[in-house]
Protein backbone atom coordinates (compact mmCIF):
# COMPACT_ATOMS: atom_id res chain seq x y z
CA UNK A 1 0.00 0.00 0.00
CA UNK A 2 1.45 3.30 -1.24
CA UNK A 3 2.16 6.11 1.65
CA UNK A 4 -0.55 8.88 1.30
CA UNK A 5 2.43 11.43 2.08
CA UNK A 6 4.08 10.35 -1.29
CA UNK A 7 1.04 11.50 -2.76
CA UNK A 8 -0.03 14.03 -1.88
CA UNK A 9 0.40 17.02 -4.33
CA UNK A 10 2.43 19.36 -3.46
CA UNK A 11 1.59 22.94 -3.36
CA UNK A 12 3.56 24.96 -5.79
CA UNK A 13 1.98 28.25 -4.13
CA UNK A 14 3.14 27.45 -1.11
CA UNK A 15 6.89 26.42 -1.44
CA UNK A 16 7.17 29.58 -3.40
CA UNK A 17 5.32 31.89 -0.29
CA UNK A 18 7.72 29.87 2.06
CA UNK A 19 10.70 31.04 -0.48
CA UNK A 20 9.53 34.48 -0.59
CA UNK A 21 9.14 34.74 3.54
CA UNK A 22 12.50 33.43 4.15
CA UNK A 23 14.10 35.72 1.62
CA UNK A 24 12.56 38.69 3.29
CA UNK A 25 13.60 37.08 6.95
CA UNK A 26 17.05 37.08 5.08
CA UNK A 27 17.14 40.21 3.47
CA UNK A 28 15.83 42.08 6.42
CA UNK A 29 18.18 40.53 9.03
CA UNK A 30 21.23 41.13 6.56
CA UNK A 31 20.28 45.13 6.09
CA UNK A 32 19.67 45.28 9.97
CA UNK A 33 23.15 43.58 10.54
CA UNK A 34 25.04 45.06 7.62
CA UNK A 35 23.88 48.47 6.44
CA UNK A 36 23.65 48.47 2.56
CA UNK A 37 26.41 51.51 1.99
CA UNK A 38 29.06 49.17 4.08
CA UNK A 39 27.49 45.95 2.10
CA UNK A 40 28.05 47.55 -1.40
CA UNK A 41 31.56 49.34 -0.62
CA UNK A 42 32.29 52.63 -0.37
CA UNK A 43 33.40 53.28 -4.42
CA UNK A 44 31.23 54.86 -6.87
CA UNK A 45 30.14 51.98 -9.10
CA UNK A 46 29.35 50.22 -5.88
CA UNK A 47 25.96 49.40 -6.85
CA UNK A 48 26.83 48.40 -10.08
CA UNK A 49 29.52 45.22 -8.45
CA UNK A 50 27.04 45.11 -6.20
CA UNK A 51 24.27 43.82 -8.88
CA UNK A 52 26.83 42.28 -11.12
CA UNK A 53 28.52 40.08 -8.48
CA UNK A 54 24.69 38.92 -6.79
CA UNK A 55 23.66 37.68 -10.76
CA UNK A 56 26.67 36.21 -11.01
CA UNK A 57 26.04 34.65 -7.37
CA UNK A 58 22.76 33.54 -8.48
CA UNK A 59 23.99 31.87 -11.66
CA UNK A 60 26.31 30.24 -9.63
CA UNK A 61 23.69 28.53 -7.81
CA UNK A 62 21.48 27.91 -11.05
CA UNK A 63 24.09 26.25 -13.21
CA UNK A 64 25.74 23.85 -10.35
CA UNK A 65 21.99 23.09 -10.25
CA UNK A 66 22.25 22.40 -13.76
CA UNK A 67 25.64 20.46 -13.52
CA UNK A 68 23.75 18.34 -11.19
CA UNK A 69 20.80 17.81 -13.63
CA UNK A 70 23.00 17.18 -16.70
CA UNK A 71 24.57 13.81 -14.60
CA UNK A 72 21.23 12.69 -13.81
CA UNK A 73 19.75 13.06 -17.63
CA UNK A 74 23.26 11.58 -18.59
CA UNK A 75 22.78 8.65 -15.93
CA UNK A 76 19.12 7.78 -16.98
CA UNK A 77 18.36 8.53 -13.31
CA UNK A 78 14.72 9.29 -12.74
CA UNK A 79 14.11 13.01 -13.39
CA UNK A 80 11.29 15.75 -12.67
CA UNK A 81 10.82 16.82 -16.20
CA UNK A 82 9.20 20.00 -15.01
CA UNK A 83 11.79 20.90 -12.53
CA UNK A 84 14.34 20.20 -15.23
CA UNK A 85 12.41 22.57 -17.57
CA UNK A 86 11.79 25.55 -15.35
CA UNK A 87 15.72 24.92 -14.20
CA UNK A 88 17.05 25.48 -17.33
CA UNK A 89 14.66 28.55 -18.34
CA UNK A 90 16.00 29.99 -15.01
CA UNK A 91 19.41 29.52 -15.82
CA UNK A 92 19.48 30.86 -19.31
CA UNK A 93 17.86 34.15 -17.63
CA UNK A 94 20.75 34.03 -15.25
CA UNK A 95 23.09 34.06 -17.61
CA UNK A 96 21.18 36.69 -19.77
CA UNK A 97 20.84 38.74 -16.95
CA UNK A 98 24.99 38.58 -15.50
CA UNK A 99 25.96 39.45 -18.59
CA UNK A 100 23.84 42.47 -19.04
CA UNK A 101 25.11 43.57 -15.67
CA UNK A 102 29.06 42.29 -16.62
CA UNK A 103 28.16 44.76 -19.80
CA UNK A 104 27.04 47.63 -17.07
CA UNK A 105 30.00 47.18 -14.97
CA UNK A 106 32.96 47.13 -17.79
CA UNK A 107 31.80 50.65 -18.32
CA UNK A 108 33.64 51.79 -15.23
CA UNK A 109 36.42 48.80 -15.71
CA UNK A 110 37.44 50.95 -18.83
CA UNK A 111 37.37 54.62 -17.71
CA UNK A 112 40.76 56.22 -17.54
CA UNK A 113 42.03 55.54 -14.13
CA UNK A 114 39.66 52.58 -13.85
CA UNK A 115 41.02 48.71 -13.34
CA UNK A 116 41.69 48.49 -17.03
CA UNK A 117 44.25 51.34 -17.08
CA UNK A 118 45.95 50.19 -13.85
CA UNK A 119 46.35 46.59 -14.87
CA UNK A 120 48.20 47.81 -18.61
CA UNK A 121 50.25 50.13 -16.55
CA UNK A 122 51.59 47.63 -13.51
CA UNK A 123 51.23 44.24 -15.26
CA UNK A 124 49.25 44.33 -18.98
CA UNK A 125 49.20 40.30 -19.09
CA UNK A 126 46.44 40.67 -16.06
CA UNK A 127 43.88 42.41 -18.91
CA UNK A 128 45.51 41.27 -22.27
CA UNK A 129 45.35 38.01 -21.35
CA UNK A 130 42.94 36.63 -18.39
CA UNK A 131 40.45 39.66 -18.64
CA UNK A 132 40.00 39.74 -22.36
CA UNK A 133 39.60 35.82 -22.30
CA UNK A 134 37.04 36.11 -19.68
CA UNK A 135 34.86 38.79 -21.14
CA UNK A 136 34.68 36.26 -24.20
CA UNK A 137 33.81 33.62 -22.44
CA UNK A 138 31.42 34.88 -20.12
CA UNK A 139 29.28 34.73 -23.49
CA UNK A 140 29.31 31.57 -24.38
CA UNK A 141 26.78 30.44 -21.35
CA UNK A 142 24.06 32.27 -22.56
CA UNK A 143 23.27 30.56 -26.21
CA UNK A 144 24.35 27.15 -24.32
CA UNK A 145 21.84 27.59 -21.79
CA UNK A 146 19.44 28.85 -24.09
CA UNK A 147 19.63 25.43 -26.63
CA UNK A 148 19.84 23.26 -22.99
CA UNK A 149 16.27 24.77 -22.20
CA UNK A 150 14.60 24.78 -26.17
CA UNK A 151 15.50 21.41 -26.21
CA UNK A 152 13.98 20.29 -22.87
CA UNK A 153 10.84 22.65 -23.39
CA UNK A 154 10.42 21.00 -27.14
CA UNK A 155 10.88 17.74 -26.57
CA UNK A 156 10.11 17.38 -23.11
CA UNK A 157 8.85 13.23 -22.38
CA UNK A 158 10.47 12.74 -25.64
CA UNK A 159 13.91 12.65 -22.99
CA UNK A 160 12.81 9.28 -21.88
CA UNK A 161 13.27 7.37 -25.23
CA UNK A 162 15.83 9.37 -26.87
CA UNK A 163 19.28 9.43 -25.72
CA UNK A 164 21.24 11.09 -28.19
CA UNK A 165 19.24 14.15 -27.38
CA UNK A 166 19.68 13.17 -23.34
CA UNK A 167 23.17 13.51 -24.11
CA UNK A 168 23.55 16.73 -26.23
CA UNK A 169 21.79 18.52 -23.06
CA UNK A 170 23.70 16.82 -20.54
CA UNK A 171 26.48 18.00 -22.43
CA UNK A 172 25.03 21.89 -23.19
CA UNK A 173 24.47 22.23 -19.15
CA UNK A 174 28.38 20.63 -18.23
CA UNK A 175 29.24 23.37 -20.27
CA UNK A 176 27.47 26.59 -19.16
CA UNK A 177 28.98 25.33 -15.99
CA UNK A 178 32.29 25.09 -17.47
CA UNK A 179 31.96 28.49 -19.04
CA UNK A 180 30.61 30.19 -15.95
CA UNK A 181 33.71 28.77 -13.58
CA UNK A 182 36.36 30.24 -15.79
CA UNK A 183 34.17 33.36 -16.04
CA UNK A 184 33.84 33.35 -12.27
CA UNK A 185 37.21 32.68 -11.13
CA UNK A 186 38.79 34.72 -13.53
CA UNK A 187 36.41 37.97 -12.65
CA UNK A 188 36.61 37.06 -8.94
CA UNK A 189 40.65 37.18 -9.00
CA UNK A 190 40.78 40.38 -11.20
CA UNK A 191 38.31 41.63 -8.70
CA UNK A 192 41.08 41.01 -5.65
CA UNK A 193 43.63 42.72 -7.16
CA UNK A 194 41.74 45.81 -8.81
CA UNK A 195 37.92 46.40 -7.87
CA UNK A 196 36.07 49.56 -10.05
CA UNK B 1 4.45 -0.55 -31.39
CA UNK B 2 8.13 0.78 -31.54
CA UNK B 3 7.10 2.03 -34.84
CA UNK B 4 4.32 4.12 -33.73
CA UNK B 5 6.21 5.20 -30.84
CA UNK B 6 8.65 6.53 -33.06
CA UNK B 7 6.27 7.88 -35.89
CA UNK B 8 4.61 10.19 -32.94
CA UNK B 9 8.10 11.68 -31.84
CA UNK B 10 8.48 15.30 -32.69
CA UNK B 11 11.55 15.35 -35.66
CA UNK B 12 14.78 16.28 -34.78
CA UNK B 13 15.45 19.12 -37.16
CA UNK B 14 14.75 22.07 -34.71
CA UNK B 15 17.08 20.29 -32.59
CA UNK B 16 19.97 20.67 -34.19
CA UNK B 17 19.47 23.26 -35.84
CA UNK B 18 19.57 25.21 -32.26
CA UNK B 19 22.26 23.33 -31.45
CA UNK B 20 24.33 24.69 -34.87
CA UNK B 21 22.96 28.12 -34.88
CA UNK B 22 25.05 28.50 -31.09
CA UNK B 23 28.31 26.95 -32.17
CA UNK B 24 27.74 29.31 -35.65
CA UNK B 25 27.26 32.12 -33.19
CA UNK B 26 29.96 31.70 -30.80
CA UNK B 27 32.10 31.45 -34.04
CA UNK B 28 31.17 34.55 -34.95
CA UNK B 29 32.19 35.94 -31.82
CA UNK B 30 35.66 34.72 -32.03
CA UNK B 31 36.19 36.07 -35.55
CA UNK B 32 34.87 39.32 -34.84
CA UNK B 33 37.30 39.57 -32.32
CA UNK B 34 40.12 38.37 -34.22
CA UNK B 35 38.93 40.36 -37.09
CA UNK B 36 38.71 43.71 -35.02
CA UNK B 37 42.48 43.35 -33.69
CA UNK B 38 44.01 42.84 -37.11
CA UNK B 39 42.06 45.61 -38.60
CA UNK B 40 41.40 48.87 -37.52
CA UNK B 41 38.59 49.56 -39.73
CA UNK B 42 36.79 46.68 -38.74
CA UNK B 43 36.72 47.64 -35.04
CA UNK B 44 35.62 50.91 -35.60
CA UNK B 45 33.02 48.81 -37.40
CA UNK B 46 32.37 46.97 -34.58
CA UNK B 47 31.98 50.21 -32.32
CA UNK B 48 29.79 52.04 -34.69
CA UNK B 49 27.48 48.21 -34.47
CA UNK B 50 27.58 48.53 -31.58
CA UNK B 51 26.27 52.26 -31.00
CA UNK B 52 23.71 52.00 -33.13
CA UNK B 53 21.76 49.65 -30.77
CA UNK B 54 23.29 49.20 -27.74
CA UNK B 55 22.96 51.58 -24.60
CA UNK B 56 26.38 52.34 -22.86
CA UNK B 57 27.73 51.19 -26.08
CA UNK B 58 30.50 53.46 -26.34
CA UNK B 59 31.98 52.91 -22.69
CA UNK B 60 32.11 49.54 -23.58
CA UNK B 61 33.80 49.77 -26.64
CA UNK B 62 33.82 47.38 -29.84
CA UNK B 63 33.30 44.56 -27.39
CA UNK B 64 29.46 46.05 -28.00
CA UNK B 65 29.64 45.33 -32.11
CA UNK B 66 31.15 41.65 -30.70
CA UNK B 67 28.48 40.74 -28.91
CA UNK B 68 25.67 42.32 -31.69
CA UNK B 69 27.40 40.42 -34.53
CA UNK B 70 27.89 36.89 -32.25
CA UNK B 71 23.64 37.59 -31.70
CA UNK B 72 22.72 38.41 -35.15
CA UNK B 73 24.49 35.35 -36.63
CA UNK B 74 23.36 33.56 -34.13
CA UNK B 75 19.61 34.09 -34.23
CA UNK B 76 19.54 34.50 -38.23
CA UNK B 77 21.37 31.02 -38.48
CA UNK B 78 18.28 29.83 -35.95
CA UNK B 79 16.04 30.87 -37.71
CA UNK B 80 17.44 29.39 -41.26
CA UNK B 81 18.40 26.46 -40.09
CA UNK B 82 14.93 25.93 -38.40
CA UNK B 83 13.17 26.90 -41.52
CA UNK B 84 14.63 24.03 -43.46
CA UNK B 85 15.03 21.65 -40.87
CA UNK B 86 11.88 21.94 -38.96
CA UNK B 87 10.19 18.71 -40.68
CA UNK B 88 13.27 16.13 -41.16
CA UNK B 89 15.23 14.19 -38.60
CA UNK B 90 18.64 15.57 -38.72
CA UNK B 91 21.53 13.48 -36.93
CA UNK B 92 21.81 14.92 -33.27
CA UNK B 93 25.36 13.17 -32.78
CA UNK B 94 26.62 14.96 -36.00
CA UNK B 95 25.06 18.01 -35.20
CA UNK B 96 26.26 17.93 -31.49
CA UNK B 97 30.15 17.03 -33.07
CA UNK B 98 30.13 19.84 -35.14
CA UNK B 99 28.37 22.65 -32.72
CA UNK B 100 30.75 21.39 -29.65
CA UNK B 101 33.95 21.70 -32.71
CA UNK B 102 32.53 25.28 -33.71
CA UNK B 103 32.76 25.90 -29.75
CA UNK B 104 36.27 24.44 -29.78
CA UNK B 105 37.46 26.60 -32.44
CA UNK B 106 35.83 29.68 -30.87
CA UNK B 107 37.37 29.23 -27.74
CA UNK B 108 40.94 28.43 -28.92
CA UNK B 109 40.84 31.69 -31.23
CA UNK B 110 39.53 34.04 -28.17
CA UNK B 111 42.66 32.40 -25.88
CA UNK B 112 44.45 35.85 -25.97
CA UNK B 113 48.18 34.44 -26.80
CA UNK B 114 46.08 32.52 -29.88
CA UNK B 115 44.44 35.61 -31.01
CA UNK B 116 48.08 37.19 -31.22
CA UNK B 117 49.25 35.12 -33.12
CA UNK B 118 46.56 34.68 -35.64
CA UNK B 119 46.87 38.51 -35.73
CA UNK B 120 50.79 38.88 -36.29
Amino acid sequence: MTDPRLTEPVSARSLWIVIVVLGLIGLTTVLLTAPANTLMGPGAWAIRGALHGTCAGLFMVTSTIGLFQAYRIFAGKVWNLAELQIGSVINAAMALLTIISGNWIYIPYRTSGGPRSHFLEVAPEIHQVFFEFKEFAALFSFPLAVVAAYLLVRYGGELYERRGLSTVIAALLVLVFFYFVVTFGLGAAITKLKSV
Amino acid sequence: MATTSSSTQLTTGPAAAALLAAGLGLLALGLSHVFSEASVPFKDAMQALGNAWMPGASGIGPYSGKETVALLVWFSSWVALHTAWRKRDVSLVAAGIWTFMLIGLATTILWPPVTHVLVK
